[in-house]
């Protein structure tokens, strides 16, 4: 048995390690009490190679394992969410199905530009009556000559409304399987298409620094070449594009549940009440210990589940449980971290009241930690 | 153009060092590379990049150097030569300095960027000992390089009243101050390209040369004692009216701390 990280790995954290602390750190707090997403923040990760790390060369990605890419996106999440969501969707959403699904001509089309940050891409899953119940989605497309119409709408999808964003890709019912269920397909969207709109969603309570959008199809034609993959498999790379993903998000909780922790053990050992440090105190200390356990535990778990992927091993039920874990401890490590800062935590000028936020949409984006618990229990044999 | 640049490791500064009998406790300690050093690297790298040139970072001494000759590698540094040998623990700035004069001969390179100092002697003798030894110029602390021509550069440094522009002929030794650039971060696709790269290793014996002829027998100085610093002490922090605290930091200052 192994625990170290190679060479490369070890690199791979401390450069993203200091390039968020110069670039996002001294920035996070602004951009989201804004709520501004930043063009300059996302192409300067896209610059040091934040994107498309899991891609191989010749499309112009970083050809990386995926340890790799998920310590990337946990250090970020360990300063801020926000930069986080862009990196892990960017690439676990964005340029995944590409990678993964599509034809030859769609990566070399669009995956440089993807993997460079020049350009986003989002991806079009949730709708707004269809969330955990994804086979209840409504959007259609229906073949006409060589193109596909789209008609139909999606909610809370990351990346899709920036300026960058170069495009979605787009789940749709496409007809009836023979089992009397709809069958499903998924579109490469270009921006700007006739009748397509993505709309920026504000008032969030977290990731504010993130694009978050709502997609509108309105008789959307693209051409048959935009299929991602073949007619009928868009259920089955939506299952596969989640269990990469929720890899990502893990990381985020890891990431985030580190960040937290960090600045409430600086925090407690830095303020003294009755004469020193609260870090002294058994009710403080026993906190700590807790996070950093459970912070530890999550680290191994989710790093399993990257090693089985990269190992080419089935990694779907661990990738669920690092996704619910990670998330879980996130939120009582904030928790904690929030309570340590007493009243200080509750204000804006303290980053923890950020984490504390950002915390609470990892257990519920890309499959709710109740979803997560369901696709275990199938696991186990329940 | 063919540039050298030369990368010490030291000790970790910001991680807690251990004394014991007037020496560093080794257990524990973690590297970095030498920061005057990395800007010496980025300075190398720019030039590359805006003139072209192939450069080559040579590290001294024993043990693991991999990382830190592969983040260079991320960088953009194109060949990397390790002197590992155990014989240089010890050595002085005069050792390095005949070692690295070895290693130039090997290579015959046009210009060689050294960080004015390392972090952990800062004694800042090295690059002009080298250029000594080669009987080649130095301009030391400098903060800007321009190619003039294929034999000419042309660099600033910092002085005490003012900033010099000093035109020198190569070969050259330019010895670089932390105000020339800021050294890049590597990006990911650099690190994933330095794992492929070769690390050309050597010793003493395979510079043609051994630890007596660059004087190891003979060093010039020696490290007998080394002390930690004094851990800085919290400041002090006073709330109240403004004329009694006035009276009470200017009595502080000259009772206390001394200073007045």
């Amino acid at each position: 048995m192994d625990f170290d990280l190679t060479k490369e790995q070890e690199m791979i954290r401390k450069e993203v390690r200091k390039f968020a602390l110069k670039e996002i750190d001294p920035i996070a707090g602004e951009l989201d009490e804004k709520e501004a997403f930043s063009e300059e923040l996302t192409q300067k990760m896209g610059e040091i190679g934040l994107f498309g790390m899991f891609v191989s060369e010749e499309y112009d990605g970083q050809g990386m394992d995926y340890i790799s890419y998920i310590i990337a996106v946990e250090e970020i999440a360990r300063i801020d969410g926000s930069q986080a969501a862009t990196i892990a969707a960017g690439n676990s959403l964005g340029i995944g199905p590409i990678y993964y699904f599509g034809t030859e001509e769609q990566k070399q089309k669009y995956l440089p530009g993807l993997c460079s940050g020049e350009g986003l891409w989002g991806f079009g899953l949730t709708e707004p009556t269809a969330g955990s119940d994804a086979g209840g989605s409504k959007t259609t497309a229906v073949q006409d000559g060589d193109e596909w119409v789209i008609n139909g709408s999606k909610i809370f999808i990351t990346n899709a409304a920036s300026d960058m964003t170069m495009g979605v890709t787009v789940q749709a019912i496409t007809g009836t399987r023979d089992n009397g269920k709809p069958e499903y397909s998924c579109f490469l969207v270009e921006s700007g298409t006739p009748g397509f709109k993505a709309v920026p969603m504000h008032n969030k309570l977290m990731w504010r620094a993130s694009n978050t959008a709502e997609l509108y199809f309105d008789d959307v034609r693209v051409p048959k070449e935009n299929i991602l993959g073949n007619k009928g498999d868009g259920f089955h790379q939506m299952l596969k594009t989640l269990d990469g993903g929720r890899l990502s998000i893990g990381a985020m909780g890891l990431g985030g549940a580190q960040g937290a922790y960090d600045l409430a053990l600086k925090y407690a050992r830095e303020r003294e009440q009755f004469g020193q440090p609260i870090s002294k105190f058994q009710a403080v200390a026993f906190k700590l210990a807790d996070s950093a356990m459970e912070i530890e535990c999550a680290r191994n778990v989710l790093y399993k589940a990257c090693w089985l992927k990269d190992q080419k091993r089935p990694f779907e039920k661990e990738a669920a449980m690092g996704k619910l874990y990670a998330s879980e401890v996130m939120s009582r490590v904030a928790d904690h971290a929030v309570q340590i800062h007493g009243g200080y935590g509750l204000m804006k000028e303290y980053k923890v009241e950020r984490f504390y936020r950002d915390q609470k949409l990892l257990e519920i984006g890309e499959g709710t930690s109740e979803v997560q618990r369901i696709v275990i229990s199938r696991y186990i044999g329940c | 153009m063919k540039i050298l640049t030369t990368v010490k490791k030291v000790v970790d500064v910001e991680l807690n060092i251990h004394v014991e009998s007037g020496a560093i406790v080794e257990d524990g300690l973690q590297y970095v590379i030498n920061a005057w050093d990395e800007n010496a690297v980025e300075a190398a790298v720019v030039l590359k990049e805006n003139n072209g040139a192939e450069t080559t970072l040579v590290s001294l001494g024993g043990g693991d150097m991999t990382d830190i000759i592969r983040k260079c590698y991320a960088m953009g540094i194109d060949n990397g030569i390790h002197v590992d040998d155990p014989a240089l623990e010890k050595a002085d700035s005069s050792v390095y300095a005949k070692v690295l004069q070895k290693v130039y001969e090997t290579g015959e390179y046009d210009l060689i960027i050294t960080g004015k100092q390392a972090q952990d002697t800062d004694s800042g003798q090295t690059g002009i000992m080298l250029a000594e030894y080669l009987s080649i110029p130095c301009v030391s602390n400098v903060i800007e390089i321009q190619v003039v021509d294929d034999g000419n550069i042309k660099v600033s440094r910092l002085g005490d009243a003012g900033t010099e522009i000093v035109e020198v002929a190569l070969p050259a030794v330019v010895t670089v101050s932390d105000s020339i650039n800021e050294p890049r971060l590597p990006a990911m696709r650099g690190i994933m390209m330095a794992k492929k790269k070769k690390i050309e290793t050597t010793d003493l014996a395979g510079l043609g040369t051994s630890y007596d002829e660059v004087g190891g027998n003979a060093l010039k100085s020696e490290v007998v004692e080394f002390m930690k610093s004094e851990t800085r002490q919290a400041g002090q922090k006073f709330e109240g009216d403004a004329a009694e605290l006035a009276v009470k930091v200017v009595d502080l200052l000259a009772n206390e701390a001394k200073v007045l």
